[in-house]
């Protein structure tokens, strides 16, 4: 057993399975305590279950380390309350929030209803606000503390059939950059990793994604398969949020961090590429006059028009 | 009057003040009909008034224009068809969709309620989306559209006490990216703005900002002084988005203030570290700090307390 997390205890939401489940097994092998919280529902966030939450419990117990079980929903205010509470309770308190608890309801925008917007913005958005604001009332009290989120290239990039999931993931990466700069001068750091694993959340595609991909005739990444995507899992994100959990990052905050197999890459945020200025206001027509020979050098249009089948 | 927009019909939410306002005056100067929204609510989204959507209308039709009130509240899926069917019933038709709506609910996370969260995030993120969904139907069947809606680098950068609006903002960037590619193919197109401008929004802080920033001197926005950057100044550049000329314009991010446009990048990865395999935690506590995070400036470097 390793020895980075010594002492701390740490909560993981969503970590019944995937990536938090990988990330769970981690913090702990390397010494923190954990609360293993998982509603135990399906990828599109239906149903619930004991059972992914308390064997990953019993798994981390079977290797030496130690670990509760919580069934909470993060969507609720009381369900964030709730997951710390039970960090308290447990194991007297906390150090390290990291919030994976996601689902799936692909659906192409004209068709999406208010129920798909609404359950995805719930457990990813909400989901994240509410364990992030209930932990962030003791950091602030201890002046310590350390708060990993889970964005994603949908939101970072975009990916059609995704309304609902890029929204709440780019939400979730503007949330990180802003509570930074709440937290960070009581010694807390805040991240976000962007990750790329095979998962049930990627591999087992809902049947609405399925359906969407097959009418539209698109893949389900932007991207060609490459090896690095044929090899990626969901445990391999885990080192990094260990490193970004620890004493030792404690000078990284606010960051976003893509993982992805072997690979991490430190994420810029949207930056000035081009600037087009003049002095005073804009009329439509010079506007017209100067963009494709600025601001319109090399713009490439992510989805052109198409003549109708 | 230019004519770029003659012909269209276009729905600004959010259009009774500020930037809004400076949106549906431009739009209908160009030649489109517009239906100027607002609820006509404070900063902090209480209460509702007619009058600021009526005086919007008003100074456009002095000037010549067509525009029809509407006091909506878009941030319900019944509201944001409604707007939609209103344009339908009204002009005939649909060309262009700016969604500016937007409250702000300011407060530390530690001490943000959950109705300060639902607030911002309903009428920013849910308010572009109603919108959007209902439009994007229309704009699908009829292979045209133009939908313009507003982040901020408040999510883009991170400021201080705004963790709902950098959340919601964020998501709106999110959402315009992904709207991009669900339409793209049917000739519409989706792109967000980044605005700076001096608006009740920006000047009149409410008063959980107001409180916040009195007490943390340090945490005063260094952005350039906005009261050379008016509101109206952003509209010339939405309407030129709005146009048959901005036809393959779309995914797109800019920042719009003053005189300034500038296009945004998507993130990049800027460092990366690779092997074959998985990490060991090992080699990374080794490896990060060296190349990963070297020289990382921290946004709010720990304090002592006082």
């Amino acid at each position: 057993m390793g020895n980075l997390l010594k002492d701390k205890v740490a909560l993981v939401t969503g970590s019944g399975r995937g990536i938090g489940r990988g990330i769970a097994l981690l913090l702990a092998e390397q010494g923190a305590k954990v609360v293993v919280n998982d509603l135990g529902g399906g990828v599109d966030g239906t149903g619930d279950s004991a059972t992914p939450a308390d064997e990953v419990v019993n798994q981390i117990r079977a290797n030496g380390g130690e670990a509760v079980a919580n069934y909470d929903s993060v969507s609720e205010m009381e369900g964030g309350e709730n997951i710390i509470k039970t960090a308290l309770d447990n194991f007297g308190k906390l150090d390290i929030v990291v919030a994976v608890a996601g689902i799936l309801r692909d659906r192409m925008l004209f068709n999406m209803t208010e129920e798909e917007w609404d359950a995805v913005i719930a457990v990813h958005l909400k989901g994240t606000f509410t364990v992030c604001k209930a932990a962030s009332i003791l950091f602030r009290q201890q002046r310590s503390g350390r708060i990993i989120t889970f964005s994603s290239t949908s939101g970072l990039f975009g990916n059609s059939g995704q309304a609902n999931y890029g929204a709440a993931k780019d939400g979730i990466a503007g949330f990180t950059r802003a509570v930074a700069r709440d937290l960070g001068r009581y010694g807390v750091t805040v991240n976000s990793i962007s990750p790329g694993a095979n998962s049930r959340m990627t591999q087992t595609v809902p049947q609405s994604a399925r359906d969407i991909r097959a009418a539209s005739g698109m893949q389900a990444s932007a991207s060609a398969v490459t090896p690095l995507e044929l090899n990626r899992e969901p445990e391999d994100v885990a080192p990094m949020v260990a490193w970004l959990a620890s004493d030792e990052a404690k000078d990284v905050n606010g960051h976003v961090f893509h993982c992805q197999g072997g690979q991490i890459s430190l994420m810029s945020n949207p930056t000035e590429e081009r600037t087009l200025r003049k002095n005073g206001r804009w009329t439509v027509a010079e506007i017209d006059a100067m963009f494709s020979g600025t601001l319109g050098m090399d713009m490439v249009n992510p989805a052109p028009a198409q003549s109708p089948k | 009057m230019s004519n770029y927009l003659d012909g269209k019909v276009a729905i600004v939410t959010g259009a009774g003040r500020g930037i809004g306002a400076g949106v549906a005056k431009q739009l209908a100067s160009e030649g489109a009909k517009v239906i100027v929204n607002d609820l006509g609510a404070t900063l902090d989204g209480d209460g509702t008034s007619n009058t600021p959507a009526e005086q919007v209308v008003e100074e456009i039709k002095s000037s010549g224009g067509e525009a029809l009130p509407n006091f909506t509240d878009i941030s319900t899926m019944e509201g944001g068809e409604s707007i939609v069917q209103s344009a339908l019933d009204h002009y005939g038709q649909l060309d262009i969709v700016v969604t500016v709506a937007g409250i702000l609910r300011d407060r530390m996370i530690f001490n943000m309620t959950e109705q300060e969260w639902d607030d911002v995030i309903r009428v920013h993120l849910k308010g572009t989306f109603t919108v959007c969904k209902y439009a994007s139907i229309l704009y699908r069947q009829q292979r045209s559209g133009r939908i313009i809606t507003f982040a901020s680098e408040s999510g883009l950068i991170g400021n201080t006490g705004q963790g709902n609006y950098a959340a919601a903002k964020s998501g709106i960037a999110g959402f315009t990216k992904v709207a991009a590619k669900d339409l793209g193919r049917y000739g519409v197109t989706a792109n967000s703005i980044c605005p700076r401008a001096n608006t009740r929004m920006t000047q009149s802080v409410p008063d959980s900002s107001r409180q916040l920033r009195a007490d943390r001197p340090e945490d005063r926005e260094t952005a350039p002084p906005v009261d050379q950057m008016e509101p109206e100044d952003i509209a010339p550049f939405v309407a030129y988005l709005a146009s048959d000329q901005a036809a393959d314009i779309n995914g797109q991010t800019f920042l719009v203030y003053g005189g300034v446009i500038t296009k945004l990048s998507l993130p990049r990865r800027i460092r990366t570290i690779f092997k074959q395999g998985r990490w060991d935690v090992e080699e990374l506590r080794n490896l990060a700090p060296q190349h990963l995070t070297q020289n990382l400036v921290n946004p709010s470097p720990p304090q002592q307390p006082k």
